[in-house]
């Protein structure tokens, strides 16, 4: 076992002849500064504002006061974090921040290591919290804004249900972020859950929404599972759950009474894998995947929010945070798995969203494609690069969806996008489309001026610096899965965008066109006829179905501002690759810039190798290069086959390849199927389950049932015996009597008898 | 049967000496007077004695073996069971008189078991067997009758056989109390009220029988009931009958201290006596009475009457021995008198004019204010208490 | 025993014919709660408990004769006592009960059922 601090020592004897500024060595964990309580109030602001939107729901109230009241408590929340960063993390010193709430669970019965169990309910504030928490909140505020308005035909009932969900959402997520122990963070971790669940059956009249929503929740306690497994060894192994006390000890080997902690296999390998499990079932990866894509069933804010840019991370983050204990296995089995594991599924998902025709879960699918290469990234030992990759991706994704939103919300819900054409080239959708546009070249990761592709960068240059030394098996494999991916990614992102906002102006009302001024809460509809935005250029829609009077309804002011807002956000954040953080204690600079940098002052700083070479050369520098192509490449084919010539929405050039190759129309079609994924699950696991289930229904009908009612029969029986005895009838009792005096008689005659 | 006298209590003595190598005195234990095989006159079985088998009572069976052959006994019972179980009354066709047959049957068996160990001197009179079997059969009459009177009737005849038992055990006072109360008194009582609720016979008919008396319930589990009872009874009473204690002898003549005036009498009626004269009787008790001037005169010169008669002990006994048991009898006598009057407090039956004058009366009462009138021989009317057929 | 009755003392009575006496007794009391259980008849019910009153009243008898005690036949005037006393109440009742239901049968009242 060789303790992580050693490590540093180690590369940077090899590292610093090859490349320019080593990683920094970690911070030092064991230091703690105590902070004001003052910043409870980040997480506190989003429960006020729950409680304001449940007073708002109990009075009825039909305006769009909740949003309001939500946009400023995440807003005040937003600065608070704002004000925490500025104060005491924006200078060198990075000692993490410990905020003390009230005391929450303590039970000790004894006074040896792992006798005592305390979990408090207190932050935990480092660099890669403050990081997160700025993104979440920030985010979190432009989204209820958004919210505001694109929810504004529900007003009433749903509204407020909406925003209270909304504010427990914020509230579970910084609980989960900023939490100083396992059992609090798991407290967050079921909180996201919960609110996944509420959120993405907002529309519970719609049974594929209350389906998805289950779905999606179950899932996630299978995960969850892993990560209570996981928080129970933990514990054992260590006798604490908080991080203050956790990662000296990671760190050392020495637990808090002096002993040696046993670095057995269950500890470095299966504890790792449990949480990792954990974090797939969160993160949509691997086997649980499948719920991301029908979690689009919620409102388009929710997705963007929460299905791009903060539940899903939760899971990257709680690997980040748990970054120690990955690495105190030297062979890095579990980071192996995680790199692997991402990367496949980044690439299975891009094949899906490669032939979806429904653009929000070709979106999902790109989160999930996306997530994977976060995971990879933490796997490939690029802590930093995944972490920024999570907060570029945050603000583009989110930008993406939102459009997406503002499209689905302007034409009565349509999605598909056969039947959607020249959307940017309509009035009103300007803002729209150049959010899209943006969104979607971040996504392609285009060169140079775009932070996906610095992001993405970083993660496909790793995986090639990995030696030999740095365990991580197959990392050059890795990196052409994820580079090959990277092109398709490039190439469905922009499918979607030359299809549904390029080419000639055409479009058919989605299902909800049927919609009235007093239609039910149940639909994702238009807002009546038309506010008078809504008119385009084409009056008389081509291929259109003649729905009588179906404007198009382009999106106000709040949603525009928003799109607009994360557009230039995802563009602004590439300043911050170019920003360099401070240094730190060692005098060390970290490459990749502020997000990398304060990655690298918190626990989750790794010691990422650097001495691969890709083609002979430096990965870094050859990977902007080849990584630009391929994403050029992508775009090319997109235009090729799905913009240029096209003159309907629902015919493209990628017809005519369909005739011409052979096959291809079936592996489309199995693609488009979702690779039957969601089938098989059915059969292996849902079925039997169900059958199962029915099993136990009939056990518990007629046997534990039954065996109650038997017993209560025995009583009933028993009175029926013994009912009659009283009847009322004066010869019975004498009866009675004579025969019980003759029977007593008798046994005593007998009882004498046989004593004497 | 050995009659034991006051001289034989040096019969108490053991011969032997006691544990202490002393004579021990022996407690005044009562004297056996049937000298057992095996026991000597203190119940306890000789030195070297084995007790005979079913006799020592202590081994199963014992003591009842000494009356009665056990299995004939219990075959008696199940015999007599079936034979008052077929004899109770039923619907149509009855085989009374066949159980009654066999119950009869058992019985007289019965007797004649209880005979056999006894052996000849033991055995009771033969008015004793004619005066039970004539008891029994009535009994068996009396509840297998359908018709009430009857069973009255037989009834009587059921005390008068067992006072005719009585009378067999020097019980003649009660013999004939018994016949004067119980069948003089009682049972007329109890013919009054079987009268006077018996239904009216409707036209046509000669009498109404009613249809509980005709039909016996249960009579199989009654029977058995009975029988188990006494069956456990019987065989618990006759295992214990050796065991009880035998009778004290008591000298019968220290009571004739108790009445001088009826001894005066006598004596003076067989001429021993003058008339103004009376005899000493401090010595009766050894059986002398000293007449006036010294004579004495020896138990064997007594005249025939003098001697206590059953009359005369029993009531020393009640008003000696049991004076506040008397006392309390006539308190219970009284407050059965009092309840019974109570209880049939009938409602009696006004006439229509009578009725108008009263309520007309109660009115009135009510009008000034006035408690309800009560009448003075209890005929308020309690409309409120009515149940039905006027209580 | 061989006289009918005597005057004066009787001699001490055996156990075996005490027996006879006891069997006699016994037999009636058993055929007097037979009846009291089998007939439906009020007045036929305590007719019958007069019986076993009878039948306790020779066991007094014979054992206050076994045991040369006159405390057996003081007893049975007592019994005697508490019989008339018992059967004037009963009768009295059962005239009651006869008025109410218009029927002799025990098996009239049976409120307290179930």
């Amino acid at each position: 076992m060789i303790p992580t601090a050693a490590i540093p020592a180690l590369l940077s004897s090899l590292a610093v002849a090859q490349h320019d500024g080593a990683q920094a060595a970690p911070a030092a964990a064991a230091a703690l500064r105590d902070g004001p309580p003052m910043y409870l109030l980040i997480a506190l602001l989003p429960l006020a504002g729950l409680v304001l939107c449940g007073l708002c729901a109990a009075w009825r109230v039909k305006s769009k006061l909740p949003a309001w009241l939500t946009v400023a408590c995440l807003a005040a929340s937003f600065g608070l974090t704002l004000h925490l960063f500025l104060t005491h993390f924006n200078g060198a010193d990075t000692t993490p921040m410990r905020v003390l709430g009230f005391r929450w669970l303590h039970w000790s019965w004894g006074s040896g290591v792992g006798e005592s169990f305390t979990s408090n309910f207190a932050f935990y504030v480092d660099s890669l919290t403050c990081v997160w928490m700025l993104f979440v909140t920030g985010l979190a505020t432009l989204i209820a804004l958004y919210s505001s308005e694109y929810m504004s035909h529900d007003l009433g009932a749903g509204y407020n249900r909406y925003f209270a969900a909304f504010c427990l959402f914020v509230f579970s997520m910084s609980v989960l972020v900023m939490a100083d122990n396992l059992t609090l963070l798991f407290l967050g971790w079921e909180g996201v859950g919960l609110c996944s669940y509420l959120l993405i059956g907002y529309f519970y009249k719609k049974p594929e929404a209350v389906a998805a929503a289950k779905k999606a929740f179950i899932m996630n306690r299978i995960g969850d599972l892993g990560l209570l497994m996981a928080m129970f060894s933990i514990f054992t192994a260590f006798g604490t759950v908080e991080y203050a006390r956790l990662f000296p000890m990671i760190a050392s080997g020495v637990d808090a009474s002096g002993n040696q902690i046993q670095m057995s296999t269950w500890l470095t390998v299966v504890t790792p894998l449990l949480l990792t499990a954990g974090a797939f079932g969160k993160s949509a990866q691997l086997l649980l995947y499948t719920w991301l894509p029908d979690a689009m069933e919620g409102p388009t804010p929710v997705s963007a929010l929460i299905h791009a840019a903060t539940m899903v991370t939760a899971g990257v983050y709680l690997i980040a945070r748990m970054l120690p204990l990955y690495d105190a296995d030297p062979d890095r089995t579990v980071l192996t798995f995680v790199a692997w594991g991402g990367a496949i599924t980044a690439f299975w998902a891009a094949t899906i969203g490669m032939a979806y025709y429904d653009i929000k879960r070709v979106m999902g699918y790109s989160t999930v494609s996306q997530l994977g290469y976060m995971f990879a990234g933490l796997g490939l030992l690029t802590s930093g690069g995944a972490v920024f990759h999570v907060f570029t991706h945050a603000f583009f994704k989110a930008t993406l969806f939102l459009c997406c939103g503002a499209v689905m919300h302007g034409f009565a819900g349509q999605l598909d996008l056969r039947r959607l054409s020249g959307v940017w080239k309509m009035k009103g959708w300007g803002v729209v489309g150049f959010a899209m546009l943006v969104g979607a070249l971040n996504l392609a990761g285009f060169p140079l001026v775009t932070a996906g592709f610095y992001s993405k960068d970083m993660i496909l240059a790793q995986a090639f610096s990995n030696t030999d030394e740095a365990s991580i098996a197959g990392s050059r494999a890795v990196g052409w899965l994820l580079l090959l991916t990277a092109g398709m990614t490039a190439y469905y992102t922009f499918r979607v965008f030359f299809r549904v906002f390029t080419g000639p102006p055409m479009y058919e009302p989605g299902p909800d066109a049927h919609a009235h001024a007093h239609d039910d809460h149940g639909h994702d509809d238009a807002h009546g006829h038309g506010h008078g935005h809504g008119h385009d250029g084409a009056a008389s829609p081509k291929g259109g179905t003649p729905e009588e009077h179906f404007h198009p309804h382009a999106p106000g002011w709040a949603m525009n501002l928003v799109m607009a807002a994360c557009a230039l956000l995802s563009i602004a954040a590439v300043g911050v690759y170019f920003v360099h953080g401070h240094a730190d204690a060692h005098g060390h600079e970290s490459h990749g810039g502020w997000v990398v940098s304060m990655v690298d002052h918190s626990s989750a700083a790794m010691h990422a190798p650097h001495g691969g070479t890709l083609f002979g050369r430096d990965p870094h520098a050859l990977m902007y290069w080849l990584s630009g192509v391929v994403g050029a490449t992508g775009i090319a084919l997109a235009w090729f086959f799905h913009g240029a010539g096209r003159t309907t929405s629902h015919t493209s050039r990628a017809d005519t390849l369909f005739g011409l190759v052979p096959g291809l129309r079936t592996v489309h079609g199995a693609a488009n199927a979702k690779w039957y994924v969601d089938e098989i699950y059915d059969a292996l696991i849902v079925r039997p389950l169900n059958i199962l289930s029915h099993v136990f229904h009939l056990i518990d009908q007629y046997i534990v049932d039954g065996i109650v009612n038997l017993l209560g029969a025995f009583p009933r029986m028993f009175g029926r015996v013994i009912r009659p005895m009283q009847s009322g009838e004066m010869h019975g009792y004498a009866l009675g009597m004579a025969g019980g005096v003759g029977v007593i008689l008798l046994v005593v005659f007998i009882v004498s008898l046989l004593v004497n | 049967m050995v009659v034991v006298g006051a001289d034989t209590a040096d019969r108490i003595k053991p011969a032997h000496g006691g544990p202490a190598g002393g004579w021990v005195e022996p407690p005044p234990a009562p004297i056996y007077p049937v000298a057992l095989p095996g026991r000597d006159g203190t119940g306890h079985l000789r030195r070297g004695a084995r007790a005979a088998p079913g006799t020592d009572g202590n081994g199963p069976g014992s003591g009842l073996n000494q009356i009665i052959n056990p299995t004939v006994f219990f075959v008696l019972l199940v015999l007599g069971a079936a034979g008052v179980c077929l004899a109770l009354p039923r619907r149509g066709r009855t085989p009374q008189i066949v159980g009654g047959l066999v119950a009869g049957l058992a019985a007289g068996l019965l007797m004649l078991a209880l005979g056999l160990k006894a052996g000849r001197e033991h055995l009771p009179n033969v008015y004793f067997y004619i005066f039970s079997l004539v008891g029994l059969a009535a009994a068996l009459r009396v509840i297998t009758h359908p018709r009430p009177v009857y069973a009255a009737l037989y009834f009587i005849l059921t005390v008068i056989a067992s006072a005719g038992l009585f009378l067999l055990l020097s019980a003649e006072f009660m013999a004939f109390a018994l016949i004067i109360v119980y069948a003089g008194a009682i049972l007329i009582t109890y013919l009054f009220v079987i009268m006077l609720a018996t239904q009216a016979p409707e036209e046509g008919q000669e009498e109404v029988l009613a249809e509980y008396d005709t039909q016996a319930r249960e009579p199989i589990a009654a029977t058995m009931a009975g029988f188990l009872v006494l069956a456990a009874l019987t065989a618990m009473a006759f295992r214990g009958l050796p065991n009880v204690p035998a009778p004290a002898v008591a000298n019968p003549d220290a009571m004739l201290a108790s009445v001088p005036r009826k001894v005066d009498r006598v004596l003076r009626n067989h001429g021993l006596l003058e008339s103004g004269q009376s005899a000493d009787l401090s010595r009766v008790a050894e059986g002398v009475v000293v007449l006036p001037g010294g004579k004495e005169l020896p138990r064997p010169e007594w005249p025939e009457q003098l001697r206590m008669t059953n009359g005369e002990l029993l009531g020393f006994n009640l008003l000696r021995d049991h004076p506040g048991t008397i006392e309390i009898a006539g308190v219970i006598l009284l407050m059965a008198m009092l309840g019974a009057v109570v209880l049939s407090r009938k409602q009696v039956q006004l006439d229509e004019e009578a009725k108008s004058r009263r309520v007309t009366q109660l009115a009135e009462a009510d009008a000034a204010g006035d408690p309800a009138v009560d009448s003075p021989l209890g005929l308020t009317q309690q409309p409120a208490h009515t149940g039905g057929g006027g209580v | 025993m061989t006289t009918l009755a005597q005057a004066g003392y009787p001699d001490a009575m055996s156990h075996l014919t005490l027996a006879h006496y006891v069997a006699v007794s016994a037999i009636m009391f058993a055929i007097g709660l037979i009846g009291f259980m089998t007939r439906r008849n009020l007045i036929i019910m305590f007719l019958c408990t007069e019986l076993m009153f009878q039948a306790a009243g020779i066991a007094l008898v014979a054992f206050g004769r076994y045991h040369l005690d006159f405390s057996g036949q003081t007893f049975v005037i007592f019994v005697l006592t508490v019989a008339a006393a018992e059967a004037a109440m009963a009768l009295a009742l059962v005239v009651l009960l006869f008025r109410r239901r218009d029927s002799l049968s025990a098996e009239e009242w049976r409120d307290l059922e179930g």
